[in-house]
């Protein structure tokens, strides 16, 4: 029962979280909606983040290029074909007159999101600690740097333009659920728990048995699914791309989101980008100048970035895991009780698998005499 | 007949330093082995090396088949386990859920020879403590808990590396007791200890390690000369 209720939480918290950043964001004006369906598609990129880097605790810095791809070519395939024969002539063929609708896109996105990240993993996941960080790193560079010059695949260094925009308020909403209900799901599977022992102990994982490289790769995909999916999300948001803006300033500020939120859970992903979302469009909005009740703030341009960056400092101080301490929601709540009577002597059991699980297998080291 | 374990050659180097030599040993089925000697010389090493955890040069032959290649995960698929020096359990899990875990690699088709049950009765003490996180533990109980998590993959080779560092004689006795059981249904076991002689009252075989090189092999019933044991030990 008890971990039942605590499951339901782990999935019902996010979801409400999202419900209710939804719910205000549609009383404000159609401006602030905008920076509220910004929250939510970042969030969603932050989410893709965290099913990798949370289960396997490898970070990657190069999960954006995984988000660029998707936006590109959400981007590209639905803009009229006109606007793309005038503005991108030396396009591909195919690329140039093949016309897809806006919900294709969203899946075309993560299909090539998933497809990228499988061939990247292929190559990089054998690697571990510090030098797959830096090599995720320089697929993000190629990336940026394919992208950006060769123009049969994309519009070079302009913006791809005129990309239908169709991610509202609600349509980010949705976006966002589905890439926390994928990532519930994930969570649940063999392969997500044999990668967080991995993750856990290496040596150990790999002595009993367990593929790090293959659990790591099945993880690597998925999150480059969902990032190919916020990658369309976000192109119909903005209505435009362009490279710089799936580069470096968004790898960051979606890391630091994580980071702040806690790497180590899905209530932790999903808080951080909303809690950053806001306080950093909050931040640019004072910046133009801000009445708080009868007092009027213009605050110097460019201090909002300063302030998000001493909150991560100050988080990463004094909560090394997140503001979520890398707990599910409320599953420190459900874990403080005694499991059962004459062995609740476990104040803080965040053992990754639950005493229901673990009790199917037959396993009843007890004393035979 | 052919042995179940080779090693041929076997050298491994980290960067410049070269931690083993020029190691060849057998390990037969259902055989006790140990491989003494001082710290550096090698020990580890070399079942590091046998897992696949480090790379190597020379042959590692499992049932006359080089392993060549192959990553630890599947060593431990192909019926070899191994409990590392320190422990290495899952911290965060309960006991219950490290055991679960070592049932991962076993082989298919075929009934376990060891099983939970026989682990329970080798072990009765972990059940007292199965609901408990591993991390909380003592050392000499963790050490039960690596070995049983071992065990459940129901190996026919048995790595260890010092089982008794750091553990209170008591603690000692009740590894070695276990292992003694463990060999009587005819898992092959190589044990890696810095405690010569306790490792080699308990093997039938024995090897002595120093500078990455083996010094000496000991056999039971040749009377063990303590006196040139001790230079091999220390590489006199």
């Amino acid at each position: 029962m008890r971990s039942k209720f605590r499951l339901v939480a782990e999935l019902v918290g996010p979801l409400a979280a999202v419900a209710i950043v939804t719910v205000f964001g549609s009383t404000m004006s159609i401006a602030q909606q905008g920076n509220v369906t910004n929250i939510l598609v970042t969030t969603t990129i932050v989410v893709a983040l965290y099913v990798f880097t949370g289960n396997s605790g490898v970070m990657s810095f190069g999960q954006i290029s995984f988000v660029a791809v998707g936006a590109f070519a959400a981007g590209i395939l639905t803009a009229p074909t006109l606007t793309r024969q005038a503005n991108m002539p030396s396009l591909f063929k195919f690329l140039s007159t093949t016309q897809i609708s806006n919900f294709d896109s969203l899946l075309l996105g993560a299909g090539l999101g998933a497809l990228f990240a499988f061939l990247v993993g292929v190559v990089l996941l054998r690697l571990s600690g510090l030098s797959a960080g830096i090599a995720t790193f320089a697929v993000l560079e190629i990336t940026y740097d394919v992208l950006s010059y060769w123009d049969k695949i994309g519009p070079g260094v302009m913006p791809v333009v005129l990309v239908p925009v169709t991610t509202t308020l609600v349509m980010g909403a949705l976006g966002l659920g589905v890439a926390i209900v994928v990532a519930f799901a994930y969570q649940r599977t063999r392969s997500c728990r044999l990668l967080r022992a991995t993750r856990e102990d290496a040596v150990a994982a790999q002595g009993i048995g367990i593929s790090i490289f293959q659990h790591r790769l099945i993880a690597f995909t998925i999150s480059g699914a969902i990032a190919g999916f916020a990658g369309a999300l976000f192109v119909h948001e903005l209505g435009s791309i362009s490279t710089g803006q799936v580069y470096i300033d968004l790898t960051f500020a979606t890391l630091a989101m994580l980071v702040v939120g806690g790497t180590g859970s899905l209530w932790g992903a999903v808080l951080g980008g909303i809690a950053l979302g806001v306080l950093e469009s909050f931040l640019s909005n004072a910046e133009n100048g801000v009445a708080i009740g009868s007092w009027h703030v213009t605050l110097p341009n460019g201090l909002s970035v300063v302030i998000v960056g001493v909150i991560m400092v100050v988080v990463l101080i004094f909560a090394p895991k997140g503001i979520s301490g890398s707990h599910e929601f409320l599953e420190r709540f459900f874990s403080h009780r005694p499991a059962k009577a004459g062995t609740g002597t476990e104040p803080e059991s965040t053992a990754k698998m639950t005493d229901e699980e673990s009790s199917e297998v037959p396993l009843s080291p007890r004393p035979t005499s | 007949m052919i042995p179940l374990l080779r090693l041929d050659n076997l050298q491994v180097t980290y960067g410049r330093v070269v931690a083993v030599k020029n190691v060849t040993l057998e390990v037969n089925e259902g055989e006790a082995v140990c491989l003494v000697g001082p710290n550096g010389a090698g020990k580890s090493s070399t079942l590091l090396a046998v897992m696949g955890a480090v790379r190597s040069r020379g042959d590692v032959f499992l049932r006359g088949t080089s392993t060549r290649g192959l990553q630890p995960e599947a060593l431990a698929h192909l019926g070899v386990a191994m409990v590392p020096e320190g422990r290495h359990l899952f911290d965060t899990m309960s006991v219950k859920d490290n055991l679960v875990l070592g049932t991962l690699a076993r082989r298919r088709g075929r009934t376990p020879r060891i099983d939970e049950r026989w682990v329970a009765e080798l072990f009765p003490i972990i059940g007292e403590f199965a609901s408990r996180r591993a991390g909380l533990l003592s050392g000499g109980q963790q050490q039960l808990v690596a070995i049983a998590r071992a065990l459940l993959s129901d190996p026919d080779l048995l790595l260890l590396d010092e089982p008794s560092l750091g553990l209170a004689p008591v603690a000692v006795d009740a590894v070695f007791e276990a292992l003694e059981r463990i060999r009587a249904v005819g898992v092959a076991i190589l044990l890696v200890e810095q405690r010569a002689q306790r490792a080699t009252d308990f093997c039938e075989r024995g090897y002595v390690l120093s500078d990455g090189e083996i010094r000496l092999e000991v056999t039971e019933g040749t009377s063990e000369d303590p006196e040139s044991l001790m230079a091999a030990y220390f590489g006199r």
